[in-house]
């Protein structure tokens, strides 16, 4: 850790650190301002209307430069803290702030100094695109882990021990003349070549062959199928680590069949409607991305309202929708009166990538599901209970997902593989004194309570039969 | 045979031994016309194949999967909804209250929907009616939304050729014809719904000279007629089967078909429990047909009578009870019998119950003056809740084949019927039709009379509809749509209302007939309740519960005002003709309502058990001693000639015991022109039937001759010796093929003292059967024969399964032989939650059915006159199953709840399970009936279809996501519908709680509607199932083989007086 800050420090130029003496000078505490604190403040608070990259605007304005805007940490820590406060004084900026994004700010009352130093730091530095610092390590610094790998190794091994084969039947070979010569026959010493191409060795060599053929049919057969590690783009650049892990979005608040069905369930549009309904721009994609959805939905974002009837529009008439509402966008961005060429081709190609996320063999309209590619297939004649896993297994999304939430684009994380499977039941434990149900296993009961098991696992109840899961 | 009464055959060929019976039944599968097929160019051709294609498709097979291996995983999407509906959680299952209703049949259901699509039919067990039991039909109607024969907008027809065009037009076009008609008909079956009446009447009021006529498929009319004389009531009454320890019923299949049989089963089987041992009581059930209908073969006696002597039995039975009446002649040993079901039922005054199906109003009046003099009337005979469901007459018909002919109607509506076919005067319609200027069918698919309308209105299918059904007097039930209209139909009542320009319709609105019928409710059921004092909530009630009970205020027991002296006059003459033929309705195709649904059609007949098609069911003459043959030399599959009134055809033929003999029966509603799987279907003897004086159908025929064999069925498709398997051996010494089990009944009798009981495969412990008076002494042998068997399976090094199940689940089931009737409505449940294929006809006749669960009809007792018992037989998942031991792959194992499970990824098809399976349950995919698999499928079509059945997009909405859909070359079988099992313990765990009887039921324990099969926890000591395993009634089937099944049978017991068979 501690290097870290030093790393960081490197990077400061001059008028950051002055601003960080201010700070520090201001409120007389260095220790507690640090980057990583502001990170997680600007995550629990900030980031849900602020954009992340802090260049951008969306809800609520590009935060990077603020300070100097602003000029004035004491009015701007309370603006912080509670706008509505700031605005009724009639301090200039904050009316002036008012009056141009004509909301207002939620208050924070409970930031502390630190905090509110914090953010202003991280906003600064990300702005200035020095954060995450873009870490050189030096060889000396850390013990470099070399990728060790053993191929070469038994390379090397396997030339010497054929080398050696080589040899002893060449001296083999020269005993075996010399014996007979010395009981007076004469037999003519076998070439290398001779050697080589004896029955021994072309027997051996097929019979090692058929047997690696073999191996690597059936790996390769089991494996068919199988797509760990399956990461297809989507119609939606929808990412899990912003809406999961920066927003800290409970999974079931999407997914909400993992407690009570065999299927997750991906949300349907009107799910996603209920936060972008107000966050109507996008962090990274602007309106690129969320106006695939109100597509999809048939919402107006000029408006604020379903089109009705959206179901027989043509899709002209869609474009018309649509298209003011990216213009809009982008003039509001650029801060143009006119759409100039840029703006022409960027509304254009959103329109396209519109269309093509909403549109495909099948399906000709833009109005209707959005199709997303299925990435968790499993395989054929297996029936799979989130519900079982979820609410009476207690087991987390993690364990077979991956870490979602940091996840930009999804991809497979578990092998999904009938021994993956089995192995989680062979290991996993089963909930089994909390629930009522379990309570007819008694034998087990008494194991657990006399220490002749210390776990039931899903195996012992039965989790390896085969119409647990085919039937 | 050595003792006719207590032994058990399950058809002629087992009873005989027939030397190709035997043969066929030591193959592994049995595969009677494979040699022959291979033979047969033609076949062959269908097959299409050869050693040359075999090669080509070897090499194109190996080339695709070394291609398919080397490509990239196809791209798959998963498509979110846009918004998402609350009620709608992706992955689980949503159940909606509501009713089957076709005609006058319903049953209050509850429809389970995935993803918004309805998948299964359930029974609802709140409804006062059914307590939760399904027919066979109400389970298949899932199927029939999905048809691929619906119309899928209105049609406008000229010169014979269908055009589509749009509602605007319809509505100008009838709108326009009405306005200028002489005459209005609206033609209908049985409508049950008080909204659709109220929709009715408005069109009526508005066309003042619109008439509604009313019929059913098969006729009822006889009773409402004689009803109306003798009680002022022209209705149905309801029945009291539970009430009643005499049951006499005179060709009346109240366990099958008769007006409401899902109620009556449930009523019927209370009366047949056994509740004490030592002091066993039971209803007496005595049924007076010809031919073996459902509910005869559950009777405790038959009693033989002639088609045309059923009126002289009546009439000597309302002699004996009532007195006065004159009696036409009758055969002695009915006299008989009859004297002494006269003596029973006078001894159980006002707890018996006399039933009738006859379509003679006279003999109804008899029927009604028994009942009367019995003191029925207001206990087992009620008007109070009476049953709605049959309101039609065709004397209806009659009258307006009259007015047609006679210029009087412009514009004809047919409202989702089918007169033209189900009509005995069908073709006089269908000339009357020529004279109509418009003809407007409200039918879903085409039909033999839609086919002669002008335009198509189609209707929403049941699934798709609003709508509520009072099938019972003050007992209602809701129509609640579970899908959006699939095509662009509309409900008639809307299209009615619409051209009745009613004002209380609102056709602005989204569902305006879902506004009229809340309205309606509100003016009627919700004001007559006082519980619920908004109507929001008491609609919101109502749907929850699907069924509303109010107070009907009729008469419960009106006295008997008829004259039973002067209606004898009117009952039918015996005819003195050497053979007669009794008319059907069968249990699974009714009069043709069904023939487009492929589960119905493959489901066999309960009692002859044939599928796609009827066939003549022939007396068998029974030597006594070896030998017996059917009439006329024929034998089961032999093609025949019959003249029936001069109309002749070529029917298959089924050799049928406890037909009488002099008599044949065939069914009603095969042959139909329309539907694509009814096409070529069996023949159609609608057009027949005769009427009688009154105008009523008589479902029957004097004049017919039965010719002799005229050649033999190409696919005899009877699945009754299927999956047989009896045990040969070599003899020692001599070298002759013999029966093993025969030859072991030495060593048996030797040790035990047990006679009989051997033979071929029937005579071992798979069937245990008593009467009440034998009950005492049977329940002894039983035990000391389940003794024996757990005796002889202790002898063996192995140690017991026991011990692991101490903990967990260990899943069973019991089926009660006694309650169950054989109604089938199990085996299409189980198709429907399993996916089961529907395979056809050809592949039926190979032994090629694909049914988890079969319904073994076993007949016992008297050969003449036998008693049957029916046994559903799926995989017994034993604990010691042969069938786990010879998987070479493991494809079939054992789980630690008891579960026999199949793996069908696992499964390489060498079908060894199958041939050690002692109950024959495996079923194994010869061909791709399903095209699941990857090539091409190698099915012969089954009709002209385009695709083998079940293989259109449209057909494939009706699979349960939740159960993999079966490739060529696997092997499948009962899985105790694991899939409910894995959800009913998630449900608890989820909840956090044991796991209780109510989570987990198999697929045909929930349709059953006697409450035969019980499926639960062996674990459970307290439950239900554990309770039922321990009568001393109950018996594992072959027990004696130690494969220790885990289903528990229960002895079938009847009440059969046997001083009848003297």
């Amino acid at each position: 850790m501690k290097r870290n800050y030093i790393m960081i420090y490197k990077h400061l130029n001059l008028t950051k650190i002055l601003t960080l003496l201010l700070v520090f000078v201001s409120f007389s505490i260095s220790a507690q301002i640090t980057p990583e604190a502001g990170k997680k403040v600007f995550k629990n608070y900030c980031g849900t209307c602020h954009s992340k990259n802090m260049v951008a605007d969306a809800t609520g304005p590009a935060l990077y430069g603020s300070q100097e805007r602003w000029g004035d940490d004491e009015a701007l820590y309370s603006w912080i803290r509670n706008s509505s406060a700031l605005i009724a004084t009639g301090y200039p900026r904050a009316v002036e702030l008012k009056s141009e994004w004509k909301t207002v700010m939620t208050a924070f009352p409970s930031l502390t100094d630190d905090e509110i130093g914090s953010v202003l730091l991280y906003i600064d530095l990300v702005g200035k695109g020095e954060y995450p610092p873009k870490t050189k390590l030096t060889p000396g610094d850390v013990p470099v882990e070399e990728e060790s790998s053993n191929t070469w190794l038994y390379i090397l091994l396997l030339g010497v021990l054929g080398l050696l084969a080589i040899i002893l039947t060449r001296i083999i070979n020269n005993l075996n003349v010399l014996a007979a010569a010395k009981e007076g026959k004469e037999i003519q010493q076998k070439t290398l070549i001779q050697s080589l191409t004896s029955k021994g060795i072309v027997s051996f060599l097929i019979f090692a062959l058929v047997v690696l053929a073999g191996y690597t049919t059936v790996t390769n057969a089991t494996n068919l199928g199988r797509q760990q590690g399956y990461q297809p783009d989507q119609p939606i650049k929808f990412s899990h680590e912003t809406h999961a892990g920066i927003h800290k979005i409970e999974c079931q608040y999407c997914h909400d069949g993992a407690r009570r069905s065999k299927h997750s369930v991906i949300p349907a549009a009107n799910t996603c409607m209920n936060c972008h309904r107000a966050i109507k721009v996008g962090t990274e994609y602007g309106t690129a991305e969320l106006t695939k959805i109100y597509a999809s939905i048939g919402y107006d974002p000029t408006s604020n309202t379903y089109l009705e009837n959206y179901d027989a529009m043509s899709e002209e008439e869609i474009k018309d929708v649509y298209t003011k509402w990216i213009e809009a966008q982008y003039l509001e961005k650029t801060e143009l009166v006119e759409l100039d060429a840029d703006g022409k081709s960027e509304v254009n190609a959103q329109w396209k990538g519109i269309k093509n996320s909403l549109t495909n063999e099948q399906k000709k309209k833009i109005q209707g599901p959005i199709e997303w590619i299925r990435i968790h297939n499993l395989p054929d004649h297996v029936y799979f209970n989130h519900a079982q896993h979820v609410t009476v297994g207690e087991v987390e999304c993690q364990d077979c997902h991956g870490t979602i939430e940091k996840m930009e684009v999804v991809q497979q994380h578990s092998p999904l593989s009938m021994g993956w499977c089995i192995n989680c039941h062979r290991q996993t434990g089963v909930k089994f004194n909390d629930n009522e149900y379990y309570k007819s296993y008694s034998k087990y009961h008494e194991d657990l309570k006399s220490g002749a098991k210390d776990k039931v696992t899903v195996a012992d109840i039965g989790g390896l039969e085969c119409q647990k899961c085919h039937y | 045979m050595k003792d006719n009464t207590s032994n058990i055959w399950i058809g002629g060929k087992d009873l005989i031994k027939d030397p190709e019976f035997i043969e066929i039944s030591q193959k592994e599968f049995a595969e009677p016309n494979l040699l022959e097929n291979l033979g047969n160019q033609e076949v062959a051709e269908k097959l299409g194949g050869n050693r040359r294609d075999f090669l080509k498709f070897l090499g194109f097979g190996l080339g695709a999967a070394t291609v398919a291996a080397g490509c990239d995983i196809p791209v798959k999407r998963a498509i979110p909804y846009v918004v998402k509906p609350d009620t709608i959680v992706p992955g689980v299952a949503s159940y909606y209250s509501s009713t089957y209703v076709s005609g006058g049949d319903s049953v209050p259901v509850l429809v389970k929907t995935r993803e918004g699509r309805p998948i299964k039919i359930e029974g609802n067990n709140l409804s006062p009616m059914t307590g939760g039991g399904t027919s066979a039909r109400a389970q298949a109607s899932v199927l029939s939304l999905y048809d691929t024969a619906r119309f899928t907008m209105p049609q406008m027809q000229s010169d014979g050729i269908f055009e589509g065009i749009s509602w605007d037009k319809v509505d100008e076009t009838v709108k326009a014809a009405l306005a200028n008609a002489n005459g209005i008909r609206i033609v209908s079956n049985t409508i049950l719904s008080p909204t659709a009446h109220a929709a009715i009447k408005e069109f009526t009021a508005k066309y003042s000279n619109a008439k509604v006529v009313t019929y059913d498929p098969v006729s009822s009319g006889a009773i409402l007629d004689a009803n109306e004389q003798s009680f002022g009531d022209r209705v149905i009454p309801e029945y009291r089967f539970d009430n009643a320890d005499v049951i006499v019923s005179f060709d009346a299949d109240f366990l099958g078909t008769w007006i409401s049989p899902v109620e009556y089963a449930a009523q019927w089987v209370k009366g047949r429990q056994i509740k004490d041992i030592t002091n066993p009581k039971m209803s007496r059930h005595i049924q007076v047909e010809s031919g073996m209908s459902l509910t005869g073969s559950n009777a405790d006696n038959r009693i033989f009578a002639k088609p045309s002597e059923m009126g002289a039995a009546i009439a000597y039975l309302a002699n004996k009870i009532v007195g006065g009446v004159s009696v036409p002649s009758l055969n002695d040993e009915a006299k008989a019998s009859l004297d002494k079901v006269a003596a029973e039922l006078q001894a159980a005054q006002g707890k018996s119950l006399v039933v009738s199906g006859s379509n003679n109003v006279s003999e109804q009046i008899l029927i009604n003056a028994i009942n009367s003099s019995l003191g029925n009337i207001g206990k087992t005979v009620n008007f109070a809740n009476a049953s709605l469901q049959r309101q039609g007459s065709e004397v209806e018909l009659n009258e307006l084949v009259k007015d047609i002919n006679g210029g009087n109607v412009d514009v004809l509506i047919f409202n989702g019927c089918n007169p033209v076919y189900e009509y005995a005067n069908g073709s006089a319609l269908a000339t009357a039709l020529g004279k109509v200027k418009t003809k407007v069918s409200f039918s879903q698919t085409n039909d033999e009379t839609t086919n002669l309308c002008d335009i198509v209105a189609p209707t929403h299918h049941t699934l798709e509809s609003w709508g509520d059904v009072e099938a019972k007097r003050g007992q209602l039930s809701i129509i609640q749509p579970t899908i959006k209209n699939l095509f662009t139909t509309r409900q008639y009542e809307e299209s009615l209302l619409l051209w009745a320009e009613s004002a209380n319709l609102n056709s602005d609105s989204d569902q305006p007939y879902f506004d009229y019928l809340k309205n309606n409710w509100k003016n009627t059921a919700f004001a007559t309740q006082s519980t619920y004092s908004t109507f929001d909530a008491f609609w919101d009630s109502v749907l929850q519960d699907g069924v509303f009970k109010v107070d009907s205020g009729a008469n419960n027991a009106p006295g008997f005002t008829g004259n039973a002296s002067s209606a004898a006059a009117g009952v039918r003459k015996p005819a003195n003709t050497e053979i007669e033929i009794n008319f059907y309705e069968s249990v699974s195709m009714g009069n043709g309502q069904y023939a487009n649904n492929p589960w119905l059609m493959e489901m066999p007949d309960p009692i002859n058990r044939t599928s796609w098609g009827n066939y003549l069911a022939v007396p068998v003459n029974f030597d006594g001693v070896r030998a017996f043959d059917g009439f006329n030399g024929l034998e089961d599959g032999d093609l025949v000639n019959i003249t029936i009134a001069g109309k002749s055809l070529t029917v298959p033929v089924i050799q049928q015991f406890g037909q009488m003999p002099g008599t044949v029966s065939l069914a009603l509603g095969y042959g139909r022109n329309f539907g694509i799987k009814g096409d070529a279907v069996g023949v159609n003897v609608n057009d027949v039937l005769t009427v009688d004086g009154n105008g009523n159908t008589n479902y029957y025929n004097t004049d017919v001759q039965v010719g002799s064999k005229a050649g033999k069925e190409e696919y005899f498709s009877c699945v009754q010796y299927h999956h047989t398997f009896g045990v040969t051996a070599e003899e020692e010494g001599t070298g002759e093929i013999i029966n093993a089990d025969e030859a072991a009944t030495v060593f048996f009798d030797y040790f035990t003292g047990v006679k009989g009981f051997q033979g071929s495969l029937t005579e071992r412990s798979i069937i245990y059967n008593s009467t009440v008076a034998d009950l005492k002494e049977n329940v002894k042998d039983l035990k000391k024969r389940r003794d024996h068997a757990q005796h002889l399976n202790e002898q063996q090094i192995y140690r017991g399964y026991d011990e692991n199940y101490e903990m967990g689940h260990h899943w069973g089931m019991n089926v009660d032989l006694n309650s169950c009737i054989g109604c089938g409505a199990c085996t299409v449940a189980c198709m429907s939650e399993n996916n089961v294929a529907v395979v056809g006809k050809r592949e039926v006749s190979r032994h090629h059915e694909m049914t988890w669960l079969r319904i073994d009809r076993y007949y016992y007792g008297d050969a003449k006159n036998p008693n049957v018992v029916y046994q559903p037989m799926m995989c017994q998942h034993c604990d010691n199953a042969p069938c786990e031991n010879v998987c070479p792959v493991n494809a079939t194992n054992h789980s630690s709840e008891g579960l026999n499970q199949m793996t069908y990824n696992r499964c390489i098809g060498t079908r060894y399970c199958a041939n050690n399976c002692p109950y024959k349950v495996r079923r194994f995919n010869w061909l791709d009936y399903t095209t699941a698999d990857l090539f091409p499928a190698n099915q012969v079509k089954i009709a002209d279809e385009d695709l083998p059945f079940g293989a259109d997009n449209l057909t494939r909405m009706v699979l349960n996501p939740d159960v993999t859909v079966r490739a060529r070359g696997v092997i499948e079988k009962c899985s105790f519908c694991v899939q409910r099992l894995q959800t009913g313990k998630l449900t608890a765990k989820v909840e956090g709680r044991r796991l209780q009887d109510r989570d987990v039921s198999s697929a045909c324990m929930t349709a059953c509607p006697t409450g035969a099969i019980t499926f639960g926890d062996l674990n459970n000591k307290k439950g239900d199932l554990v309770k039922k395993n321990n009568s001393p009634l109950s018996y594992l089937v072959l027990e004696e083989v130690n494969v220790r099944p885990s289903v528990t049978y229960t002895m079938k017991v009847n009440n059969r007086d046997k001083s009848f068979d003297a």
